[in-house]
């Protein structure tokens, strides 16, 4: 099976992000990264088809935190990692399941239910995780769900009360946010992507990439036309965090001297997401983490978003643009 | 009886909660069911208490403590320190330590009789520990782990153990305890025990993602099927009235 060529290592200046409330957050979680030796590189186990690549996806990454301490004299400050996409098992349960705790801000659910709901769709969804690592720590995850077949659920019935409930505040998206949960629920997917906070940015375009593939995949291998048709999704339903200014007249303020933007999304891909949306929202979160400095003037929100399935293309182009101009940033950033 | 619960969706129960043969304390904070999970089960048995040690939740893992006595960090405040003082039963020493390890919960796994603590405690802790608790103690480790309060859960009547305790282990930890010991886990595979569960001479509480193999395990070394709390709290309650006598 054609193996996808390992990228090549760049040292380059870390960590590369968007904005310098991505880098601070980057800078904090880099203390405490454990030093990882890179091993030599197996196949990953996850199947695919011969004619695309992606047999395993190797990112070999060279970072440079800075001024990070070390905690065994060797530690120089460089961490490298490879990292590799695997289909859900169920032995990710715990770390999926860290991945989801704030999920729903601090409603009460099936939570366990729906991390073995999603550990059991092994066609659609991957995990990101470490080659090797003996600890099995899940760093990302990305799937989709669809609503009509889950819908008996716990955790989807709980979920789909939050995401009503939440929308009931606000005018006009209510009712179609309840279509697309009831009558239109047979095409909608729930998009689920959560991961560290500090995961590099480059291989965003590569998991979204193989999330929409494994989906149009799925269309034409699932075993019955039920399945088959329950991943032509037509919408999906992303439920998110961002950070708001607190200060309404945002809007006032010119560009040139807009030092601080209206809103910073946690996900870089939530920009895009937001811009291709059909509708969104946003909504308070009663979990208020302590902000790094840099955010003290904003406010967690969680935003609720729909963008159409024909949408994705654009959305794949734009994420893999919008990465790779990270790429280029100069040494000294 | 075992019983499964959770703390705002994380099975981690031991954390937020202590259970002994004499109270249970119970964090600030979670749900109201959580609270009345206790109450329910334990209410007009033995006092359930909520309070926070040292302005956190975490109330399991920083104190330890038994029938006889109460340990608590050197962080606990005043104010926590007299409402424990106030709300447990008066035959409870309640005592705060200085000690550097201050998560007397990850640090010291005890019952009514005996106490195993991390091999770096203090020699003056360790004589507390004897003195407020009652106990016999007895520096070692589990799996090669010192945090003993963390990877074992104890009772009375049994005790369960990391997963990767050797058999030579368990039956040296056996003798010195003097209770059955098992190699288990809780909450789907989870190797801190005492992070995932609680347990008295009658009853049990679990993190919800325990599996019902583990819960299982857990209700047969701790004796849990048959046990009634009007049974062990009447024999308590003739030795203390033999007292005033």
């Amino acid at each position: 099976m054609p193996r996808k060529p390992r990228r090549k290592q760049r040292p380059k200046s870390w960590p590369v992000t968007f904005s310098p409330f991505a880098r601070a957050l980057a800078r904090m979680a880099s203390v405490s990264k454990p030093n990882r030796r890179s091993k030599s590189i197996e196949s990953s186990e996850k199947p695919t088809r011969s004619s695309t690549s992606n047999g395993s996806s190797k990112h070999t990454l060279e970072e440079r935190p800075e001024g990070s301490e070390s905690s065994d004299g060797e530690f120089d400050g460089v961490v490298q990692a490879d990292f590799a996409f695997f289909d859900p098992k169920p032995n990710d349960f715990h770390g999926v399941k860290t991945l989801l705790q704030t999920y729903l801000d601090v409603e009460e659910w099936d939570l366990s239910g729906f991390a073995d709901l999603i550990l059991e769709q092994t066609t659609v969804g991957t995990v990101v995780k470490v080659e090797d690592d003996e600890d099995e720590g899940v760093f990302a995850l990305a799937t989709a769900l669809n609503l009509w077949r889950y819908r008996e659920q716990r955790c989807i019935m709980k979920l789909k009360e939050f995401l009503l409930l939440k929308a009931s505040q606000e005018k006009g998206v209510g009712d179609q946010l309840r279509l697309l949960l009831g009558e239109r629920a047979h095409n909608v997917g729930l998009l689920v992507s959560q991961r560290v906070v500090n995961l590099p940015p480059q291989l965003l375009p590569h998991l979204y990439d193989s999330l929409f593939n494994e989906v149009s995949w799925a269309t034409e291998d699932e075993p019955t036309e039920d399945l088959r048709n329950s991943f032509q999704f037509k919408h999906y339903i992303i439920l998110s965090k961002i950070y708001k200014h607190k200060n309404a007249e945002q809007q006032k303020r010119k560009r040139s001297d807009d030092r601080e933007e209206e809103i910073v999304y946690v996900k870089p891909e939530d920009e895009i997401f937001h811009e291709l949306s059909s509708w969104s929202f946003c909504f308070p979160l009663r979990t208020q983490q302590p902000a790094p400095h840099e955010l003290k003037n904003y406010r967690s929100m969680g935003l609720i978003m729909t963008v159409e399935a024909d949408k994705i293309p654009t959305f794949r182009q734009q994420l893999a643009s919008l990465i790779n101009e990270g790429w280029r940033q100069p040494e000294g950033v | 009886m075992a019983t499964r619960l959770q703390f705002e969706n994380n099975c981690d129960i031991g954390v937020f909660s202590k259970l002994t043969n004499g109270y249970c304390m119970v964090a600030i904070g979670g749900s109201e069911s959580f609270y009345s999970v206790f109450e329910s089960e334990l209410g007009g048995v033995i006092p359930v208490v909520k309070t926070s040690i040292a302005g956190t939740r975490i109330v399991g893992r920083l104190c330890a403590g038994n029938k006889n006595g109460l340990l608590l960090p050197h962080t606990t405040t005043d104010q926590e320190l007299q409402h424990l003082r106030n709300s447990l039963p008066d035959q409870v020493v309640v005592q705060r330590i200085e000690e550097k390890l201050s998560a007397l919960g990850n640090c010291i796994a005890c019952n009514d009789h005996v106490a195993l603590t991390h091999t770096d405690l203090d020699r003056e802790t360790e004589e507390i520990i004897a003195d407020v608790l009652g106990v016999e103690v007895f520096r070692q480790t589990i799996a090669g782990n010192i945090l003993v309060g963390s990877f074992c859960a104890l009772s009375n009547r049994g005790g369960l153990v990391h997963p990767h305790t050797s058999i030579e282990d368990l039956d040296e930890l056996s003798t010195l305890l003097q209770v059955p010991l098992v190699a288990g886990t809780v909450n789907r595979g989870s190797e801190v025990i005492a992070a995932g569960m609680i347990v008295n001479d009658w009853t049990s509480f679990c993190g919800s993602d325990t599996t019902a193999t583990e819960l299982s395990v857990i209700e047969s070394v701790f004796k849990l099927r048959d046990s009634q709390p009007s049974v062990i709290v009447d024999e308590m309650r003739k030795s203390l009235i033999d007292s005033y006598v």
